[in-house]
């Protein structure tokens, strides 16, 4: 059982709204504390953890479980870079590619809607892999192989320029991610969520109550890759390149990974996940090469004994009888 | 004017003809059951009618409106409700919410990506009053996969009766149930039914639960309609009873 309304279920509302303020206050102060590789590394957590959250709204909500959510991550990075390469601002840049990218994420799911299951999940990497293909044919917009280098974090409009700087860009990662946050939270607690869920449980039984699933599913799609596509969006900037690994489909496969490892249909689960993502394979490659391997073994454990994920041993849950048919939130 | 019409209602699975021609009137009120042999093509009859598969010839009307060619959802949204053979449910969502969502699907704003207080509200209050006419109401806050296997059904019948259909079909609503959970499901819906408030197109092997239940009857035969007519009629019939003893050909 997931989150069923709009709070999580078995810790107490002051307990979770002090734990919640002293995160929010953690993170506002994080930049002054810590040391400038930290707050570059916190900055990427931060936008992983929107891209993991987005891919949330499919596979833990709807149980639509995408193997190419790289595509949107990846075009919106391809997309803002583009845009600032040619003198957007910034501030304009990252909304427009995540426009765009709904808008890609609206075309792919109405052909993938048209399929369920392992044949959904077939088509989105079949896209992903289309996008790829293109960035590494189509060198005249996207440099091909290269990839975009030299992208600017553009000042304006107005010569507005508070984003640009190595903090100014953590607090825009920040106040994007708890914006997306919000929006999500709201969106799962809303009638719109509660069809999700029904889907979820159920695709057949929603349809047959009277209503349109594969209306809900494209939209929710589309919006996952809005929100992945701002992601991708925030990452160009960031790094100052965009290339053809973020269309890739082990970058798929991995924020897959951070859902499931961070608990699916949670929402701030799977930032977890993104982060404890990031911060696993820094420390462990700074001690084998093969830091993928024990992350690999950490998923097979977290699959295996922790079906709610990490966010899911952080929470207490009260106990509860298990269901004869019961299965786990997660696409485990 | 009949409520419910099927005309020469037909479907074909490449040389097998599952429903022939089957043509019947459901007055407002009446509560019909459908019967007949097993693979007589009384769940496909259903699955037309209610747009899950698709019609090869004829057309279903409600009220006037044609039905046939309307996707499933579209259907169930003039006002037709459904139970499946098999339990169909949100098994780990409460009692309370199943019926909530089902009434929710009869909302105009059941789609809203945000708050939704309102509708929520609206959608609970609805169907708590369906759980309450089926004596659900004390399960209330039970996921409803925890329940026994009557009370499932009489939930997906609550889940339908929460979106105030205009013609109500079961599919075979004691199927799987004990004697004393048939018993009781069989009461609950005579007092349903008491009211002549319901039209009620009902499919069911249990031949003592259709006589308790319907004011008229049709007959399946290998998808074609052999007997039609009230309960007594319809078992004198010896069409009917040679259908049943298998020496009709």
């Amino acid at each position: 059982m997931t989150v069923s309304s709009g709070t999580v279920p078995g810790v107490r509302a002051p307990g979770r709204r002090l734990l919640a303020a002293g995160v929010a206050a953690a993170l506002v102060a994080a930049p002054f504390g810590l040391p400038i590789y930290a707050t570059t590394l916190l900055t990427e957590m931060l936008i992983l953890g929107l891209f993991a959250m987005s891919l949330d709204l499919m596979v833990g909500y709807t149980r639509l479980v995408s193997f190419g959510h790289a595509a949107a991550y990846g075009f919106g990075a391809y997309a803002s870079g583009w845009l600032l390469l040619h003198g957007v601002p910034l501030v304009v840049a990252v909304p427009a590619a995540a426009v765009l990218a709904g808008v890609v994420g609206l075309g792919i799911a109405w052909v993938a809607t048209m399929a369920s299951g392992v044949s959904f999940s077939m088509l989105t990497l079949a896209f992903a892999q289309l996008l790829y293909a293109i960035a590494y044919k189509w060198n005249a917009v996207t440099g091909g192989s290269d990839g975009l280098a030299g992208i600017p974090r553009r000042p304006g409009p107005f010569g507005f320029a508070l984003f640009d700087s190595r903090t100014g860009f953590y607090y825009l990662a920040l106040g994007v991610l708890a914006g997306s946050f919000a929006f999500c939270r709201t969106l799962v607690a809303s009638p719109f969520g509660a069809v999700l869920r029904g889907i979820r449980e159920n695709e057949a039984k929603t349809r047959a109550l009277g209503f349109d699933t594969r209306r809900y599913k494209i939209a929710v799609v589309a919006i996952a890759y809005a929100l992945g596509g701002m992601a991708g969006a925030l990452y160009a900037p960031f790094a100052g390149f965009a290339d053809t690994d973020l269309l890739f489909w082990l970058l798929s496969g991995q924020v897959l990974i951070m859902v499931i490892v961070g608990g699916a249909g949670t929402l701030a689960g799977p930032v977890l996940g993104a982060a404890f993502f990031l911060l696993a394979s820094q420390i462990l490659s700074a001690y084998t090469d093969s830091w993928a391997l024990f992350f690999g073994l950490l998923f097979i454990g977290v699959v295996l004994y922790a079906p709610q994920g990490i966010w899911g041993l952080v929470r207490s849950r009260p106990a509860r009888p298990a269901l004869p048919t019961d299965v786990p939130d997660a696409a485990a | 004017m009949p409520l419910l019409e099927l005309d020469g209602l037909t479907r074909r699975f490449g040389g097998l003809v599952a429903v022939n021609a089957v043509s019947m009137r459901v007055a407002a009120g009446e509560v019909r059951a459908v019967i007949g042999p097993n693979g007589a093509g009384k769940s496909t009859l259903f699955n037309l009618i209610t747009g899950v598969l698709a019609t090869s010839e004829g057309e279903a009307r409600l009220d006037g409106t044609r039905l046939t060619g309307l996707p499933a959802h579209r259907i169930c949204q003039h006002g037709l409700a459904r139970t499946f053979q098999i339990t169909a449910l949100y098994p780990e969502m409460t009692v309370r919410e199943n019926a909530s969502l089902a009434a929710q699907a009869r909302e105009g704003r059941r789609w809203q990506p945000w708050g939704g207080g309102s509708v929520f509200a609206a959608a609970v209050s609805r169907g708590d009053a369906a759980l309450e006419r089926l004596g659900l109401g004390p399960l209330a806050d039970q996921p409803a996969g925890l329940l026994s296997h009557g009370d499932q059904r009489l939930l997906e019948i609550a889940m339908a009766l929460a979106q105030a259909p205009r013609v109500l079909l079961l599919d075979e609503p004691t199927q799987g149930l004990s004697v004393q959970e048939t018993a009781r499901a069989v009461d609950t819906l005579a007092g349903l039914f008491a009211t002549g408030a319901m039209t009620v197109l009902l499919v069911e092997h249990d031949m003592d639960v259709v006589f308790r239940l319907a004011h008229a009857i049709t007959v399946l035969h290998r998808g074609a309609v052999i007997a039609d007519g009230p309960p007594d009629a319809v078992r004198a019939d010896p069409a009917v009873q040679l259908a049943y003893l298998g020496g009709l050909d």
